[in-house]
């Protein structure tokens, strides 16, 4: 009973980790830009489908990380320049942007479904053995993945806390009228932000693939609502609210998994969510307090 | 007064132009000039669009080899994609919107598992034949006249596995199924199989849909120690279960459903174990197929001639049972409307079962071409299909031998042994 209530914290643990890579660099772009963007999961995809094109023509191993960052950073600047901002400018709102990520993330993964055949294909980077680890049994690919993320968390912290940089985009997603007046270039501010969440979203992409071992069009679509209901639960723009709302919402699910049905895990996970939204409803609104405007 | 008469109204002219068109597309087959349509009811997009790939895969060399001997009573067939998403609410819609505008309309590919229910009723209601891959135990005893299927219920299939892993020797067994409807269709006549089999169910895992880990249920599969693993759910899922399986240590022999032997499927799983394992591992029981008739080689004639058409990879349709359904169903369709000289479905349709079911006298073919030269000739005929014998019960179900196969590095099955349709009946199933 106690071994197996730790094993499900374990695994917990690890689906965590899957899961807030892509939650904080969600949350850092919904907190600064007030963009629910949708089609985050797709970039997941894109940047997996990179990732896997880099591995099967003999980029190996780790590099395929960096690789799904910079495509997924790519893309995302593309998408925020070319796309949201010019709709920011026509006018378009919360829920207009909401709709356009939306029809987005369909067009992007209709055409990587079109491009990759349907077809599943396998990425395997490391084949590892598994070990135990206290009455966790767990393979090393997992646990460089739980360091990835522990990474991933401590760089955007102090990212945030210790450079201008960070400095700026935090002022920018407490009041981005303020930070405007006091001389921050947002619009740079706003560029750095696509490219951050870009590389978090390609990153996740990669993480997530890695530990699946196969990558489809699919991929990020079926991560995303993990991905913003653990961004939503642990506030926007917080990348330590995000971290801890994947630990809760990841060992939730494991929990229940190992106790009861894996029919009722997920249940559990975002039924949590569904209560905080009852005890915050604010959350879904973005960083920026009592602001509803978009920063593009 | 006046305002309050106009949704009557509207409602009156709708149901008219339904009306007519309905009878347009039970009556007026040969308006368009020498062509018949045959629609897939299918999903071709979302995430069950490989039930569309599976359909087009068996209905393009279908068509191809009846155009090829002439067509039907001088008509060509021709194919139209209906697209159900797999939603019975985007079904509808689209079903009605064929019904109101394909004048032509012959015969239906379909309706898959998931929107069956909903569009069943309108089909045979529109006296439209559907030839449908559905195994829901509902269509055991199928009532709708227009409705044939030449696919084995689940419970059957879940039968056959359960036969295959006792042959085996397996005792304690280990049922991982998705948690989506298609997936759990098979799961009880495999648990009742088992009981009426002596064989130990020792765990019941069920697998919400592509998430990201199944890391405790992977745990709980391995501390039940299994002989062995009998599955079905979707790609994406199989591929991180058992990848994760494997990594753990826990791998043990997996038996399939039929909806296991399909690409996206085979490919995941082959990709998460790696080829060898896979290879040693992997049984799946599917409509007994690979005995190479005359029927089994002009079916792989035909997806040669058309594989520009087929979807990638077109060889992976050479042995995809679900296309091989198909192909025979339309064959028995366009057959049933040589013998009747007719192709209108409320002839036709009964004459189904007379071209495929064993009978006194009847000449043997195994092809669409043979059939019409017999029928020409006078000559009574059975037609058996790429998938074996046909035998129409009087709920409008064939279903033959079960295969067990492993498969090959190209995905093609490899014959293990037979599991007999006596042999599935014999097991005395409660409740499945």
């Amino acid at each position: 009973m106690w071994s197996t209530f730790v094993s499900a914290v374990g695994f917990g643990v690890v689906l965590a980790s899957i899961i807030s890579v892509a939650a904080m660099g969600f949350t850092i772009q919904f907190g600064l830009t007030n963009v629910l963007n949708l089609s985050f999961g797709a970039v997941m995809t894109v940047a997996a489908f990179v990732a896997y094109l880099a591995n099967s023509h003999g980029v190996g191993g780790w590099s395929d990380l960096a690789i799904g960052g910079v495509a997924g950073a790519a893309l995302t600047l593309l998408l925020g320049r070319g796309i949201f901002k010019p709709y920011a400018r026509r006018g378009a709102q919360l829920f207009e942007m909401m709709m356009v990520t939306l029809g987005l993330s369909l067009i992007i993964d209709y055409a990587v479904q079109a491009i990759s055949h349907n077809n599943i294909y396998q990425y395997a980077v490391l084949p590892s053995r598994p070990f135990q680890l206290g009455a966790i049994l767990i393979t090393h690919t997992q646990l460089i993945i739980v360091f990835i993320s522990i990474g991933v968390l401590v760089g955007l912290l102090a990212l945030l806390r210790l450079t201008k940089v960070g400095k700026a985009l935090r002022a920018m997603a407490a009041d981005p009228d303020l930070a405007r007046a006091c001389g921050i270039r947002t619009g740079q501010i706003v560029v750095v932000t696509w490219l951050l969440s870009g590389f978090l979203c390609g990153l996740a992409g990669v993480v997530y693939i890695i530990n699946t071992q196969s990558v489809g069009y699919t991929t990020g679509e079926l991560f995303l609502p993990l991905v913003v209901a653990a961004a939503i639960l642990g506030g926007a723009g917080s990348p330590l609210g995000a971290v801890l709302a994947s630990l809760i919402m990841g060992i939730v699910t494991e929990v229940v998994s190992a106790f009861g049905s894996d029919s009722y895990s997920t249940v559990a996970g975002f039924g949590i969510l569904v209560l905080v939204l009852l005890s915050r409803p604010g959350s879904v609104r973005g960083g920026q307090a009592g602001h509803t405007q978009l920063t593009l | 007064m006046r305002l309050r008469k106009i949704p009557a109204a509207v409602a009156a002219c709708g149901l008219a132009a339904s009306a007519m068109a309905t009878a347009a597309t039970a009556e007026g087959r040969h308006a368009s000039g020498g062509s018949l349509t045959v629609a897939g009811v299918i999903a071709l997009t979302g995430s069950s669009d490989f039930e569309g790939q599976n359909q087009v895969g068996g209905l393009y060399p279908a068509l191809y080899a009846i155009n090829k001997a002439g067509g039907v009573l001088g008509d060509k067939l021709v194919f139209k994609g209906v697209d159900t998403r797999g939603d019975p609410a985007d079904a509808l819609p689209a079903v009605q919107q064929m019904l109101a505008t394909t004048s032509n309309l012959v015969a239906v590919a379909g309706p898959d598992t998931s929107s069956a229910p909903t569009i069943v009723p309108v089909l045979n209601s529109a006296k439209i034949p559907m030839m449908a891959v559905a195994g829901e135990s509902v269509y055991d005893r199928n009532t709708a006249p227009y409705f044939w299927r030449l696919f084995p219920p689940d419970a059957a299939n879940g039968t056959a596995m359960t036969l295959w892993a006792k042959r085996k020797g397996y005792t304690k067994v280990a049922a991982v199924f998705g948690t989506d409807s298609g997936s759990q269709g098979d799961k009880p006549g495999v648990i009742q199989s088992m009981k009426a089999l002596h064989l130990t169910l020792v765990a019941n895992v069920d697998l919400t849909p592509s998430q990201p880990t199944y890391l405790s249920s992977v745990r709980k599969v391995i501390a039940s120690h299994p002989q062995v693993i009998m599955t079905e759910s979707d790609a994406t899922t199989a591929g991180t279960f058992f990848g994760e399986l494997k990594q753990l240590g826990g791998l043990v022999p997996i038996v399939g459903t039929e909806a296991t032997f399909t690409s996206p499927w085979l490919t995941a799983v082959k990709g998460a174990l790696g080829t060898s394992d896979f290879l040693k591992d992997y049984t799946g029981l599917i409509t007994a197929p690979s005995k190479t008739t005359p029927a089994v080689k002009a079916y792989q004639q035909a997806v040669t001639a058309v594989k520009g058409q087929e979807p990638k990879p077109w060889q992976s349709y050479l042995s995809n049972p679900f296309s091989i359904t198909y192909y025979d169903g339309m064959v028995s369709v366009a057959l049933a409307m040589v013998a009747s000289k007719s192709t209108k479905p409320s002839v036709f349709n009964n004459a189904i079962p007379s071209v495929t079911n064993p009978g006194k006298g009847k000449m043997v073919v195994y092809t669409f071409a043979q059939g019409k030269a017999a029928l020409a000739a006078g000559k009574k005929i059975q037609y058996v299909g790429a998938t074996g014998l046909i035998d129409f019960d009087r709920w409008h179900n064939s279903f033959g031998n079960q295969e067990a196969v492993k498969s090959a590095a190209s995905l093609k099955p490899i014959s293990l042994g037979v599991v007999t349709a006596q042999q599935i009946e014999a097991v005395p199933v409660k409740g499945a």
